[in-house]
């Protein structure tokens, strides 16, 4: 007999954001480029779609100050078997990725595979200006959730998210805001590039706000942190 | 090194108790091979059912890579009663994934055995561990030169014969039905023991892969969805690779055009004029596995409308329902079963044939294609990009060969579906008198309300078709008990003594298939 849903649910802390302490106003526009973070952030490789080099999560893996390489996934999904032979290589490698649903269940499924490390796993969904997160995460990503969301609250931007901590005792921690405005649509995902981009180099901080370039992304993705 | 820390335990294990079973696992499979940190489980826990990731979440991932390795762990799990879930390539996307059936299970991957034992091109059979892929089996049947061909899955490039063949998996070749083309099976039983069935217990047998019945009680299906055992080696019969091979799809524009395709594809199956696991996808399968995303067309919630569903039968020529079949054999005996079906098509009036000229490389026909003729790949992944947001059911009815019946289905699962804000994304594939009817429920994992939803229909789905008689082939472990009471006490009575007589410690995969000695009340 699987847990009952309704088992879990009862245990998570409905949070809101009036619970969080907000952090002081979000760094100037552009700073992206002018401040890189000069911390311990550790290279790797980025993994996104087609057309998306220079999308608003590369940016957010750029201002880390790390050295990033960027692959596009392209529409033939088979071409993905590549990775896996890479994965499988016995190399060390650190993947960081936001991509489409269907490119992100093989990616993982091949990292299960190669015996690899999964510190975060994230789904996504960014409609009408309002986005959707659900984490699984897991203890070396401690407070990268906390900080995605009040980095979300102060561009603005409305959200709803949910951590699960893998195993994890703790209550699923559910945060949530309104709309305010629409002008950093995409800064959830500099945000998690951010976020991603330095996982363990001491405490997430807020990832630099980057320009929005065009059209806000819309769609589901999901995001990922890899090392084998 | 590092200590369990994860916080999961197996059900009614104390952290000691589970603690002194990591402790031997680590003995007799190495550290490295004994993974409980959270990082390592993560990629275990990717679920795509309607319930947190929590339920399903392990305490531990074994991986072994000999027999002998495997007969340690099970008396490691009966000392300490450790709960185990056997995976083999663990690419059971929709039915569970890698994760175990119940929260604290301990997984068992075997990706690590993963040797091709034999494959012999003249009694055309293969032999091989859990762990081996399609993928690696093509490459072996290529580099060999071997006159053989596979039939698979449609993950066929990363998932397994082993894994498939014991969730009784479904492929689209002549050999499509993979538990019948099984032949010989090795299984750990849960007191250590090692059993070969069919000829495989006769001492210098040289038949294990040849003959599958051996003497007296036949049981290679009860090791299937089940968990009397751990199949640690399987043979099944490879087909011949054919001089000629012609794939070919035939494009239908009605919904309703469902009942005349089904009553004229039943004789040319059940003669063998069409001998492969034929297809018929509907609209938004073949969009999904074609890269068409719903968003390209609506962003509305809810289901897609009818209208949508035609705009995109008009924009991209797929229609309303798309049958693929193929053919094989010899020039001639192609020509002579190609004017066969053309002829009975065009008497319907109705269908517009495509051929492998025709098409080129055009997806969806393209994977189509390479399905049906053994050469792995991932397009159809594409489904999940569909709708996206990462949650997946597959609800697959069995149906009767005959068209009313698959409208009936069909009409049914698309009132579910609707009245839930879902889609209907399915495809029926064509044994000569069962379709497995396969309906992928996509929803989006971010929204709570609407995962709450996926879960509600999915039972409804359940409920409304026993109504009718109908149950599913198999399902994902978030429904595996649901679906085990629709097939009735007796057989679930029996079930359980025979669990009692080979696993009475309830170690084995409890829950599996809804078999669990510790909550099963006769
Ligand atoms: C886009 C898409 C298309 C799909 N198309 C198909 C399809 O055409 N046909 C089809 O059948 N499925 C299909 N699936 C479902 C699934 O992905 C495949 O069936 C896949 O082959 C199963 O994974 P696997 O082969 O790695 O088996 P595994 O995940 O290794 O095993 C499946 C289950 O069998 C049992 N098991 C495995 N190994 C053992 C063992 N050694 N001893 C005892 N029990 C064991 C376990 O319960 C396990 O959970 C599809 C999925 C997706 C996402």
């Amino acid at each position: 007999m699987s847990m009952d849903r309704r088992f879990v649910l009862k245990g998570m802390a409905l949070g809101s954001l009036a619970g969080l302490t907000l952090g002081g106003a979000l760094p100037a526009l552009g700073a992206a480029h002018g401040s890189p973070r000069s911390s311990a952030a550790r290279p790797a490789l980025v993994l996104v779609n087609q057309g998306a080099e220079q999308s608003a999560f590369v940016q957010g893996a750029r201002a880390t100050g790390a050295a990033v390489q960027v692959r596009q996934i392209g529409g033939d999904l088979t071409d993905l078997l590549s990775l896996q032979s890479q994965l499988g290589s016995g190399r060390k490698m650190r993947l960081i990725g936001l991509l489409d649903d269907a490119s992100a269940a093989l990616v993982v499924d091949m990292a299960r595979s190669a015996g690899a490390r999964v510190e975060w796993l994230g789904q996504h969904t960014a409609r009408g200006g309002v986005t959707r997160h659900r984490l699984l995460n897991t203890a070396s990503a401690e407070g990268c959730a906390r900080q995605l969301g009040r980095q979300l609250h102060g561009c603005g931007a409305g959200f709803e998210l949910t951590e699960e901590r893998l195993g994890s005792a703790a209550p699923a921690r559910q945060l949530s805001a309104a709309p305010r405005n629409q002008r950093h649509a995409d800064q959830w995902a500099a945000g998690i590039g951010y976020l991603l981009g330095s996982l363990g180099a001491g405490r997430p901080t807020a990832a630099p706000l980057i320009a929005q370039a065009g059209a806000p992304l819309d769609g589901s993705f999901v995001s990922f942190s890899i090392e084998t | 090194m590092s200590e369990q820390n994860n916080g999961v335990l197996p059900r009614g294990v104390t952290q000691q108790e589970f603690n002194a079973a990591v402790e031997k696992f680590r003995a007799l499979l190495g550290n490295e091979n004994v993974l409980v940190e959270q990082q390592q489980l993560v990629p275990y826990n990717k679920i795509m059912m309607s319930v947190e990731n929590a339920a399903h979440a392990p305490s531990a991932a074994v991986t072994a890579t000999t027999v002998e390795q495997v007969q340690g762990v099970v008396k490691i799990c009966n000392e300490h009663r450790i709960p185990i879930w056997t995976i083999s390539t663990g690419r059971n996307f929709g039915y569970g994934s890698a994760a175990p059936g119940q929260r604290g299970q301990v997984i068992l991957d075997l990706k690590k055995m993963n040797r091709i034992i034999k494959v012999d091109p003249e009694m055309c059979y293969a032999l091989v561990e859990p762990g081996v892929t399609y993928g690696q089996l093509y490459d072996y049947i290529q580099e060999n030169n071997l006159p053989v061909m596979l039939s698979f899955s449609a993950p066929s490039a990363i998932a397994g014969p082993v894994g498939n063949t014991m969730d009784r998996g479904v492929g689209y070749t002549p050999y499509g039905e993979h538990f019948m083309m099984q032949c010989g099976m090795e299984v750990v039983l849960a007191n250590g023991d090692v059993y070969r069935t069919g000829m495989g217990g006769v001492k210098g047998s040289n038949t294990w892969q040849i003959f599958k019945w051996g003497y007296g009680p036949t049981l290679d299906g009860m090791f299937t969805q089940s968990n009397y055992g751990i199949c640690t080696k399987m043979g099944f019969w490879l087909m011949p690779k054919p001089p000629v091979f012609k794939p070919f799809e035939i494009i239908f524009e009605n919904e309703e055009d469902i009942v005349e395709i089904v009553e004229v594809l039943r004789p040319l199956r059940i003669r063998g004029i069409i001998p492969n696991s034929a297809v018929i996808a509907n609209i938004l399968w073949e969009a999904g596995s074609g890269n068409v995303r719903r968003s390209d067309y609506i962003t509305e919630p809810g289901h897609t409308p009818d209208e949508i569903q035609k705009q995109i039968q008009k924009d991209t020529g797929m229609g309303a329902w798309n049958l693929y079949a193929a053919l094989y054999g010899t020039q001639e005996q192609v020509d002579v079963n190609w004017k066969i079906i053309v002829d009975e098509f065009k008497k319907l009036g109705k269908g517009r044939i495509v051929t492998q000229e025709e098409a080129g490389d055009t997806q969806p026909f393209k994977y189509r294609a390479e399905l049906m003729s053994g050469v792995p790949n991932l397009q159809e992944f594409g489904l999940y990009n569909w709708r996206g947001g990462g949650g997946s059911m597959w609800f697959a009815p069995v149906s009767e060969a005959r068209g009313s019946e698959c409208r009936k289905q069909a009409a049914m699962a698309k009132r579910v579906l609707h009245k839930y804000g879902l889609d209907y994304v399915a495809e029926f594939i064509v044994a000569p008198r069962d379709m497995h009817h396969v309906i992928d429920v996509l929803y989006d994992r971010t929204n709570e309300e609407e995962t709450q939803r996926a879960d509600a229909c999915f039972a409804e789905l359940l409920d409304e078709f026993e109504k009718e008689g109908y149950a599913v082939y198999r399902v994902n472990t978030r429904f595996q008990e649901r679906v085990a009471q629709s097939y009735g006490k007796a057989k679930r009575d029996l079930e359980h003594a025979i669990k009692r007589a080979v696993d009475p410690n309830n170690i084995l995969a409890p829950g599996r298939s809804g078999i669990d000695l510790d909550t099963y009340k006769s």
